[in-house]
């Protein structure tokens, strides 16, 4: 099924803690991002507050970067020519601002290995402060939620995504927390108890919340620089899923139905217009043609 | 050859299809292979292979082609020949992009198992409870983890005559569980369910040409409500509180409908949901909407995080209400087009997304925006995408409750709201009881 992501509601912490990816099991599966928590995130929602914007592309082909504030850590966010909505929305915000942005994780590795977690916008837009305040709740919850998961897999006896889907957890659960506990190892959980300590501080400012952690316990990531270049990676992944999406749709030989790999590409975050380039592209690189003008079809060699 | 010379090749016949084709057929295809057709015992015994699947190589086929038992199936297959029984069929005119169709659909088995199918060009094809059946050039998919069997335009349903398929018995009947129906999905099989009957209908419809009656309706309890349909009669009444024994869920377009069959029985209980159930509306996560498939009357909250295409100022035919571009209908050409506001939304609780449809009507409260102030705006800036770009200014990001019917496809599940509002969560409360579940557990 394709059904579209999930947009996930998780603080910046823990998922710029995160090294880890994985393709899911079915072959149109998207690439997720794993947290220490378990969590795979394609998706995210988040609101904050945006305090920092920049343009290091050109006026005709932007390429915005960004920095999005939540409770103890920032979310990093991109955007590039191939977001229009979101390029024009950015280009007009004054920082400081409450947003909220809906997007798609993105993951980068420096030279020295180090892994970064960006977000790339499909939607940013201006917010009131009650729909930051309604996101930090809903973060803390779900973060809650998931340290009660991780320690109730930890306490059984095995933590193999099998043993643990017949323990009650639900397919994606088990299948992130197996995968988690792989990569990482045990998790720490005094980073996120103190973070959902900093957030319910900001939702009651009238009541005294201690939950007797040192003040100085967690740490937010490195500055992350993205060079331009990246955005040429980026496309390279675009142009394999779009080719993947013509192969799977093509189920009668006559090609692939245009609306369908529309739709289809719109699940996995490519907007319409990045679709037309990159199918343009496509056929240009002899990769695919037009049987007629409503379907796409790959060119085997 | 007369029968004594024909037997040694009928006894190499006889050794591989022993399970699956009748000794009389066996020998009738034989002597008509050789007597008739007047080819060597050999090229007969190798058609007669072919003809009943029991050639493993398969030099006519072209690669992709191959037979897999339903057991062997991964989901993924786009080409695939399978001999079968057919335990359930059903068949249903539908609309597909606005045109009208015939497809056959139901529950196939073999040795192996058992699976839904649906056979998209049904129109002139025929099948029967019972029989046994080649489906050649299928596809698989995956659907909540169970496999479904699609027979496309490429494809295609052939009688296999004197063909025998045992179907495990455990396979088909399995032990009846009893369901509250809120918590009824695709794919559970036997259920058995306590409710009171919401309304009772009966309709006269023609099957292969005889009339017969389907009594359908809906039953509720007090955690959700579906759909019911029945070929006999149980004298289902408005009103009464019945009990439901040994039927079973199958999903329309990821809807869980419950059908009564030969081996249900219905019982009158006493009931005791008090007054309001025929207003049950389901609260569910959208997380589990979207593992489960769909239903009748169901609420979700969450956010708004997209805005799709096709949402806001449209033209729809005055014949046949579809919606239209530049006043050209695919069915009745040119015409003069009325126009229509509405909105594609997605809503994400945090646990998954689920693709709503919202009319005008409700288009104009949640957003302030009217029809003819669409109208206006599209005017006045020569075209029609303002009012998409005003609308998802106004949703965006907003709180949902939206309530109503949810179905699913390989996109998803979608809802076709009747019901919705923008809703506040009280936070300082929310933030309190998440503070005291933390610290007692500190």
């Amino acid at each position: 099924m394709n059904a579209r992501e999930t947009a996930w509601r998780l603080f910046a912490g823990e998922l710029n803690s995160s090294s880890a990816s994985v393709r899911g099991d079915e072959e149109m599966s998207p690439t997720y991002v794993v947290t220490r928590l378990g969590a795979m995130v394609n998706r995210v929602m988040v609101a904050g507050v945006l305090t920092e914007k920049e343009n290091i592309g050109s006026e005709d082909e932007p390429l915005w970067r960004g920095r999005i504030q939540d409770v103890g850590g920032s979310f990093f966010i991109n955007v590039g020519k191939f977001q229009p909505e979101a390029a024009s929305a950015i280009a007009e915000l004054e920082v400081p601002a409450f947003v909220a942005v809906v997007g798609k994780v993105k993951t980068y590795t420096a030279d020295d290995g180090r892994v970064f977690v960006s977000v790339r916008p499909e939607t940013i837009v201006q917010v009131q402060e009650d729909v930051r305040r309604q996101w930090i709740l809903s973060a803390a919850r779900s973060l809650w939620d998931r340290l009660i998961r991780m320690k109730k897999a930890i306490a059984a006896n095995s933590t193999s995504e099998k043993d643990l889907a017949a323990a009650g957890f639900s397919p994606d659960e088990a299948k992130g927390i197996d995968l988690a506990l792989n990569r990482y190892g045990m998790p720490d959980s005094s980073p996120y108890v103190k973070t959902i300590q900093d957030a319910l501080r900001m939702l009651l400012p009238g009541s005294v919340i201690d939950f007797g952690f040192p003040e100085d316990v967690g740490s937010s990531p490195d500055e992350i620089e993205i060079d331009p270049e990246q955005s040429a990676a980026d496309r390279q992944d675009m142009e394999d899923t779009i080719l993947r999406i013509i192969t799977e749709l093509d189920t009668d030989g006559r090609g692939a139905p245009r609306d369908e790999v529309e739709r289809r590409a719109e699940a996995e975050g490519i907007s319409a217009a990045e679709l037309e380039e990159i199918s343009d592209i496509l056929m240009d690189n002899g990769m695919v043609y037009e049987p007629d003008l409503k379907r796409l079809k790959r060119i085997d060699y | 050859m007369n029968e004594q010379e024909l037997t040694p090749h009928f006894e190499e016949l006889k050794r591989v299809l022993k399970d699956k084709v009748d000794d009389e057929k066996i020998m009738g295809e034989l002597k008509k292979y050789v007597n008739e057709f007047h080819i060597t015992p050999q090229a007969a015994i190798r058609g007669i292979l072919r003809k009943f699947g029991a050639l493993e190589e398969s030099p006519f086929r072209s690669s992709s082609s191959l037979i897999k038992k339903i057991g062997e199936l991964n989901g993924t297959e786009a080409s695939v020949d399978m001999l079968v029984r057919a335990i359930y069929v059903e068949k249903k005119d539908i609309t597909v992009k606005g045109s009208p169709k015939t497809i056959i659909s139901g529950l196939i088995g073999d040795e192996t198992g058992t699976a839904s199918f649906t056979v998209w060009e049904g129109k002139d094809a025929e099948m029967e409870k019972g029989s046994v059946y080649w489906f050649r050039s299928a596809y698989s998919k995956m659907w909540n983890e169970k496999i479904q069997i699609n027979i496309g335009a490429r494809g295609s349903v052939e009688k296999a005559d004197g063909m025998r398929v045992d179907v495990p018995d455990r396979s088909i009947s399995m032990e009846s569980s009893e369901a509250k129906i809120g918590q009824i999905a695709g794919g559970m099989g036997n259920v058995t369910v306590t409710g009171r009957i919401i309304s009772a209908e009966e309709r006269n419809v023609t099957v292969k040409g005889e009339p017969k009656t389907v009594y359908s309706g809906i039953i509720a309890d007090d955690t959700g409500k579906i759909q019911y349909s029945a070929w006999n009669d149980f004298g289902l009444k408005e009103g009464e509180t019945v009990r439901i024994k040994n039927a079973y869920i199958r999903s329309w377009k990821g809807i869980p409908q419950l059908n009564m069959g030969d081996r249900c029985e219905v019982s009158r209980v006493d009931d005791t949901f008090g007054n309001d159930i025929a207003d049950t509306v389901t609260t569910k996560k959208i997380g589990d909407i979207v593992r489960t498939g769909g239903g009748l009357d169901i609420n979700v909250v969450g956010t708004v995080v997209d805005m799709r295409r096709g949402s806001g100022l449209i033209e729809r035919c005055p014949e046949c209400n579809r919606s239209i571009i530049n006043g050209e209908c695919q069915a009745h050409g040119r015409v003069e087009p009325v126009m229509d506001l509405r909105m594609k939304l997605t809503l994400d609780d945090g646990t998954g997304a689920v693709s709503a449809i919202i009319n005008r009507e409700l288009t104009e409260s949640l957003t302030g925006v009217t029809l003819g102030m669409a109208e206006g705006l599209a005017k006045a800036r020569g075209s029609m995408e303002p009012v998409e770009r005003e609308l998802a200014k106004t949703m965006l990001i907003r709180r949902l409750s939206l309530t109503g019917n949810v179905m699913s496809d390989d996109y998803g599940p979608m809802m076709i709201v009747r019901a919705a509002e923008v809703v506040k969560e009280d936070v300082t409360a929310e933030a309190e009881k998440l503070l005291s579940e933390v610290e007692a557990s500190l």
